[in-house]
């Protein structure tokens, strides 16, 4: 899981080339890599890849500030569909 | 006590009645009545604010160069007061779930929006501070519509504002405005990240949400800004609402609210589906022709020629330019309205 939210991340929603390779314990929100528009690009991604719907009361930065509490936030909602 | 500090004071006791006491009687008189003497305040204020006056004529020529006499600049300027002055006209017409103020205004192209909201994915209005652009989408609720506006309420982020005004602005402006809208607005802050999944959350739910695009970015945003043509120069706006529109497939339509000659009447004109295909700069620019097009034929609509600070952050003026100082007054609140005990006092964040 950790590699593909990394890979779509890096792929899509970093503009400064200069964060990359992108570490899992990186802060998403205090590099910039994270705004509001790419925080629901990345909503999107996750809803679409993973089959969950993330509600208005789960948008919040602790659960977006790296790509393990994002993680941390997936595994902790069932079902998650890997792969 | 100072001459100034008693003009300020003076001022202060002016907008407080105004607002509390003037505007809601001038709205339950006849339209014709009240909205005239509205606009006779507005002339007062014009005659009188010699500061704010020098600092718009300066704004119009700075930004609309020679399209405008200078006859025709005068007369903005004065439209500008006069449609300050009705906008809180407007707001107390929103009582009674903003009927009396409803049977003013003409929405056209409802059509538009329905069609939009039939396919199920919601509408993105985007508009501009224009008129008085918050009655308009409380109208748009008052109509039947659910609303939801991402847009700062001014007068909480205006700097060095006291508690007792903020209070102030909420019970006269904030209040009846927010009443007719489905949401809270959602209000885009340095750190809030939250903002564009809430309205992309209220799109889902096939609702309207309404966006102002003619906004100075945050500081923390400009990476993210573009360059536009905007008023025969250039604008850096954000993007995000067609940035919004490409991440949940909401048509984006424009929607400004013109007023009329006679100043009582208003016509809410939602265009039909702006196309968003191609790159998003190029297809903002679509959106932000539309508002300059409104803004060059009816520039005393917009309220951010009161503003020589934000002019500079859109990047339509040069900062240093030969503006009076006092120019350097903003939009502030509501609509034009200087902080009560702070003329001046930009409402942005330095």
């Amino acid at each position: 899981m950790e590699t593909i939210i990394n890979d779509y991340i890096s792929r899509e929603l970093v503009q400064d080339a200069a964060l990359l390779p992108l570490s899992d314990d990186t802060s998403l929100l205090d590099s910039g890599i994270l705004d509001s528009l790419s925080l629901l690009q990345l909503v999107v991604f996750l809803e679409e890849r993973f089959g969950i719907t993330v509600g208005d009361t789960d948008l919040l930065p602790q659960n977006f500030a790296s790509v393990q509490t994002i993680c941390a936030y997936l595994r902790a909602r069932e079902p998650v569909a890997h792969g | 006590m100072g001459k100034g500090r008693l003009a300020r004071l003076l001022r202060i006791a002016e907008r407080v009645t105004y607002w509390t006491i003037a505007a809601p009687v001038l709205a339950l008189l006849p339209a014709a009545i009240g909205y005239r003497v509205a606009c006779w305040r507005g002339d007062w204020l014009f005659r009188s604010e010699a500061a704010k006056r020098a600092a718009l004529a300066s704004n119009v020529r700075l930004v609309l160069g020679d399209e405008l006499s200078p006859g025709a600049g005068q007369a903005t300027v004065r439209d500008w007061f006069r449609l300050t002055s009705c906008e809180a006209v407007d707001v107390m017409r929103l009582r009674r779930k903003g009927q009396p103020l409803l049977r003013l205004v003409e929405i056209r192209g409802r059509e538009h929006l329905e069609a939009a909201l039939a396919a199920g994915k919601g509408a993105l209005l985007c508009s501009a501070h224009f008129g008085s652009f918050d009655c308009g989408f409380s109208m748009l609720g008052a109509s039947g519509f659910k609303v939801t506006t991402i847009g700062r309420w001014q007068h909480k982020y205006t700097v060095g504002m006291s508690g007792t005004e903020r209070r102030f602005w909420d019970r006269v402006y904030t209040a009846p405005l927010q009443r007719l809208r489905h949401r809270p607005n959602i209000e885009p802050w340095a750190g809030r990240i939250e903002v564009a999944a809430q309205a992309a959350s209220a799109l889902r739910a096939n609702e309207v949400v309404t966006v102002s695009i003619d906004v100075p970015p945050l500081d923390g945003d400009r990476a993210r800004a573009v360059k536009v043509p905007f008023l025969g120069g250039s604008a850096t706006l954000l993007p995000g609402v067609v940035t919004l529109a490409k991440l949940t497939g909401a048509p984006v339509l424009m929607c400004l609210l013109h007023r009329s000659p006679d100043y009582r009447h208003q016509v809410l004109q939602i265009s039909e589906p702006v196309p968003v295909d191609g790159g998003t700069a190029t297809a903002f620019g679509r959106c932000a022709a539309e508002v300059s097009a409104a803004i060059a034929k009816s520039p005393a609509h917009w309220q951010y020629l009161a503003s020589t600070a934000d002019l500079a952050d859109l990047g339509l003026i040069s900062r240093g330019t030969d503006a009076p100082a006092a120019s350097s007054s903003t939009i502030s609140t509501p609509n034009g309205l200087q902080p009560l005990s702070a003329p001046g006092r930009p409402w942005r964040p330095a």
